[in-house]
């Protein structure tokens, strides 16, 4: 599905160059569950977001669905990860000023979908994840699990192929997050590919590989 | 106390470093303004009051129920002069003048200057300050002379010229030497030496020269062109001196003019802003008006900011009222701030004044005094500017933010949100109203303006110079101006050249009441005189409706006559009737013959009617005053050159000074010219503030939702998108503005249309062109601020928790 080789990424402090990625080379075939473990600083979070195309990186190549990202440009990226990608984040980052129907429907909008289409989209995700009762409520209005789960739907809305997670379950507690990573079992099994980030051992066993990371380098596959 | 209060401002200012110089860049554009429109007007109103005993100087005018008798600058020659003597203890002096221009030479200097031949009290009377010779006894001897500094300059290169003397062409064409006897001080504006507009006088020349000039009597009571101006004795009022006036008028004069003809004494210090139906008093209110309101817009802009960027301050505001901050301590605070960013903006504006000055200068065409011009007092009209715009700037920020509860303010909540939103969109809202409508008029005085221009004229106003003719009214004279015309016209350059008196610029010799021959002269209209000769029609271009027009050479009748449309109209005929028609004029016996009719043309100004004209013959009338030349397209400057050189030999001793007829029409719609300009200006600080104020709104709308653009990029939204995110409330705003501004902007410009009888008709195109340009400017700034924000990384926006 995709494929990192040699990635390397820094920023320079003085004369010092610091490494937040070194010699990085990851291979995800489609339909893998993957869990990025490692201490703070590590990496994890800018792996994810190498992957995920919202950050670049100084060297080496990345091949997503046969295609050079490191040699597309801005645009042509941003189509694909439109396409293809789903984020979930920690702080959940719905849009505060937008009710819960109109997160989830916001990246179809991007999309040029039709209205009516959207609509049964939406009704679908609302349905599928049982908050339909919720729909005209604000994310303040909600707790953190069900914030996170209007997050989950608003990423799947468009269909990604590939779902990535930044401790998704890192700010609730843990019968929500047990309940989080079932539905990202279910997901997976139905053929979605996840990479998340996460520090619980036992969030991790949810996954099909675990890769641990330490100073921005691969220690084990 | 108030050292914490500075420090803390001051922090804040700098730590907020883009909204500090954005209000401050505001601030500076309103107070500047304001400063240069109040300096301008404060000069305006100083018009005739640096005259000695300024508030008992009188000018008097003439007030006529018939248009074509009387002239109000001027009135009956020998009134001022007998008021005095026979009211002695009411009026202390007197000063009259006949108002002549005339070519003063100097070696091989020949130029046309405006003289004021007149009474010898002049110099005294107003304290006028000389700078060389006795103002006592400056214009005793008839060929004595008066001049100004400049003039000085100008003929002799220096300004101690007492003793030297020019010479001045009488109008038979004679030429005699004037002792130069006083220099004055350059003059600041006033209604003695600059009373008609355009008309500057700087030579002054004794009474006695009256017979040299060849004037008709200064005290013949027939005589009602002499500027005559009294100063009365000290608690004396115009209502005093109007009985003693009245008499004299009723005395002196014949029953018929009686009856049409008042004369009203005008203090001098309000005359110059009643002169012209208060034309320059509504100059002065609509700059007033333009002035404040952009200062106010000024002020919104800062209210706005600050209610914006309250969000931020809630916090502070939160902890110094947990740590035991007053409400009136915190008010102060604020006020404070404000009031330190006003001063930085009047202290920026004022060392801008002189550059700004120069600037107004050029594009209003007006003068504006120099710091130093200003009395000392005026040292305390910035600091009161600073405290009044301070306060009226910071007063709501402060009272709104102090007054939110504690507990709220340290969660950082904005309980009243969205009423401060509609509050900050009415506001920004109130500006674009006020752009926009700026914008209209400009658009609209434009559109009038070169209409002004335009080829509606009636007559081809294209490579047409006229240059005032020496004068000699003789039948000789004309005769011989005739024959250099001919000259002239042999230059290959030139394919016309005309002889008349009058131009079309507004100025005509006078009206005749004429009627149909064998009617009754009740039924008179007054016909506008033009007196030409044969060339006036080709060389500028009008169109002949029917007949002929005036014979100057060979076998010529100075009776034929020819009238323009609406005189045939007037008169009860039509085009091709009128064609060997006879007409009478009052006080005329000869019954002249109507020989053709021409179109209607604009003579003057497009505020009046075209008037019904008569072009009577110039060697009837042996009066000139003008050579038009039509010169060939192509080679501009090589035609005039060639003009000048022949002028030179045909006419020595006099100056060929050219005029443009453009330049003729711009000093017609002088004002006019200026009311587009100062639009202009206004225009442009308008849209700086309003783009000041926008630009500060988006950025601090983008801060607060910097969070929102980055996870809506990541879900995908594409540059457009975001930026129609922002466009999108101030398209709304736009809109309702325009909704607001339109009507108002139609209903100010279709007031001002209204004083012209030739105007636009107001179309969808300013309105449309006002909008578009603001909507246009508004979404630039958006975008170029989303644009900035959006390429930073996305990442960096998301941790923004």
């Amino acid at each position: 599905m995709l494929e990192l080789k040699g990635i390397y990424k820094w920023v320079n402090t003085g004369n010092n160059r610091l490494f937040l990625l070194k010699d990085v080379d990851l291979s995800v075939k489609p339909g893998e569950f993957i869990s990025i473990m490692g201490p703070s600083g590590s990496g994890k979070s800018t792996l994810l977001n190498v992957i995920g195309m919202l950050d670049t990186f100084d060297q080496g190549e990345y091949t997503f669905l046969h295609e050079p990202v490191h040699k597309l440009r801005e645009k042509q990226r941003s189509g694909l990860y439109k396409q293809y990608i789903g984020f979930v984040f920690q702080a959940y980052h719905l849009i505060d000023e937008l009710t819960v129907y109109e997160n989830i429907e916001t990246p179809l909008i991007y999309q040029d979908i039709k209205t009516s289409e959207r609509k049964a989209m939406v009704a679908d995700m609302l349905d599928r994840f049982q908050i339909v009762g919720k729909k005209d409520l604000f994310p303040t209005q909600l707790s953190g699990g069900q914030q996170q789960l209007v997050g989950i739907a608003r990423a799947l809305i468009a269909k990604p192929k590939l779902l990535l997670a930044d401790e998704p379950t890192g700010n609730l507690n843990s019968k929500q997050g047990e309940e989080i990573m079932g539905l990202f079992k279910e997901l997976n099994n139905e053929g979605v590919t996840i990479i998340q980030v996460t520090h619980s051992e036992k969030n991790a066993g949810y996954g099909t590989r675990i890769i641990n990371l330490l100073d921005g380098m691969i220690q084990n596959n | 106390m108030i050292r914490n209060y500075i420090k803390i401002a001051w922090r804040n200012i700098v730590k907020y470093r883009f909204y500090s110089a954005v209000n401050v860049l505001g601030l500076f554009a309103g107070i500047s303004f304001a400063l240069l429109i109040g300096a301008y007007i404060w000069s305006e109103l100083q018009v005739n009051r640096q005259l000695r005993k300024s508030k008992n100087q009188y000018i008097l005018t003439t007030i006529s129920t018939d248009p074509n008798i009387g002239y109000e600058l001027a009135t009956f020659g020998p009134i001022a002069k007998r008021l005095k003597e026979d009211y002695p203890n009411l009026i202390a002096n007197y000063y009259r003048y006949d108002g002549i221009t005339s070519v003063v030479s100097k070696g091989d200097k020949h130029f046309r200057e405006g003289l004021q031949v007149g009474d010898s009290t002049m110099l005294k009377m107003y304290g006028l300050k000389v700078l060389y010779g006795d103002a006592q006894t400056a214009l005793n001897n008839p060929f004595s002379v008066v001049i100004t500094e400049d003039k000085a300059k100008k003929y002799f290169g220096k300004t101690n010229v007492v003793g030297e003397t020019v010479s001045i062409q009488s109008f038979s064409g004679g030429d005699h030497a004037f002792t130069v006897t006083a220099v004055l001080k350059e003059l600041p504006k006033n209604s003695i030496t600059n009373l008609a507009k355009d008309y500057p006088n700087n030579f002054f020349v004794s009474l006695n020269a009256m017979t040299y000039f060849g004037r008709r009597g200064i005290d013949d009571w027939g005589n009602m062109f002499i500027a005559s101006y009294v100063e009365v004795k000290d608690g004396v009022t115009a209502r005093d001196i109007a009985g003693p006036i009245r008499q004299l008028v009723e005395q002196n004069v014949n029953a018929q003019l009686k009856k049409l003809i008042t004369v009203k004494p005008v203090l001098l210090s309000d005359y110059y802003l009643q002169q012209d139906n208060g034309l320059v008093k509504r100059m002065l209110y609509t700059l007033s008006f333009v002035g404040a309101f952009i200062l106010l817009m000024a002020i919104v802009n800062f209210i706005n900011i600050a209610i914006s960027r309250s969000g931020s301050r809630l916090k502070e505001i939160g902890i110094r009222k947990v740590l035991g901050s007053l409400r009136k301590q915190l008010i102060s605070q604020f006020l404070t701030e404000s009031i330190i960013l006003v001063f930085v903006a009047t202290i920026l504006a004022l060392v801008a004044y002189p550059f700004l000055g120069t600037l107004f200068v050029q594009l209003v065409g007006q003068e504006v005094p120099a710091l130093y011009d200003f009395p000392a007092y005026f040292i305390f009209l910035p600091v009161v500017l600073i405290i009044v715009v301070g306060v009226a700037a910071g007063l709501y920020p402060a009272f709104a933010l102090s007054a939110m509860k504690s507990v709220d303010s340290l969660k950082g909540k904005l309980k009243t949100a969205k009423d401060k939103i509609l509050l900050r969109k009415s506001l920004v809202g109130f500006q674009f109203i006020i752009a926009l409508v700026v914008l209209i008029s400009a658009g609209i005085v434009t559109q009038q303006v070169s209409y002004f221009f335009s080829q509606n004229l009636g007559y081809d106003k294209e490579f047409i110079v006229s240059a005032q003719a020496p004068r000699d009214w003789t039948p000789a004279g004309v005769q011989k101006m005739q024959t250099i015309r001919n000259e002239f016209a042999k230059l290959p350059e030139v394919s016309n050249v005309s002889l008349s008196y009058e131009i079309p610029n507004g100025n005509n010799g006078g009206q005749i009441g004429a009627f149909p021959y064998g009617s009754d002269s009740t039924k008179a209209i007054a016909l506008q005189v033009l007196s030409s000769d044969e060339y006036y029609l080709a060389t500028y271009r009008i169109s002949l409706k029917a007949g002929d027009f005036l014979k100057s050479t060979g076998n010529i009748d100075s009776s034929k006559v020819v009238l323009n449309e609406k005189a045939v109209k007037g008169l009860g005929w039509k085009n091709d009737e009128a064609i060997n028609q006879k007409v009478k004029f009052f006080g005329d016996n000869t019954a002249y013959t109507v020989a053709g009719v021409v179109s209607d043309f604009h003579f003057g100004s497009m505020q009046q009617e075209v008037p019904p004209v008569v072009f009577l013959n110039v060697t009837r009338t042996t009066s000139y005053r003008f050579l038009s030349f039509k010169l060939k397209p192509g080679n501009v400057s090589g035609a005039i050159n060639a003009i000048q050189n022949k002028w030179s030999t045909l006419l020595p001793g006099t100056s060929f000074e050219y005029t443009f007829m453009d330049d003729t029409l711009k000093k017609i719609y002088a004002n006019e010219l200026q009311l587009k300009r100062s639009a202009y200006m206004a225009t442009c600080l308008a849209l700086i503030i309003v783009f000041l104020g926008v630009l500060g709104l988006v950025s601090l709308s983008i801060h607060k939702r910097i969070r929102e653009i980055g996870i809506r990029k990541v879900l995908g939204a594409s540059l457009p998108h975001l930026i129609g995110l922002f466009a999108r409330e101030f398209t709304f705003i736009v809109i309702a503005a325009g909704l607001v501004a339109c009507p108002i902007g139609w209903y100010l410009m279709n007031g001002w249309l209204n004083n012209y009888a030739y105007r636009i008709s107001i179309g969808s195109q300013p309105f449309i062109i006002a909008i578009l340009t603001i909507v246009v400017f508004t979404m630039l700034l958006v975008g170029l601020q989303v644009v900035s924000t959006v390429k930073d990384n996305v990442v960096k926006n998301l941790k923004t928790e």
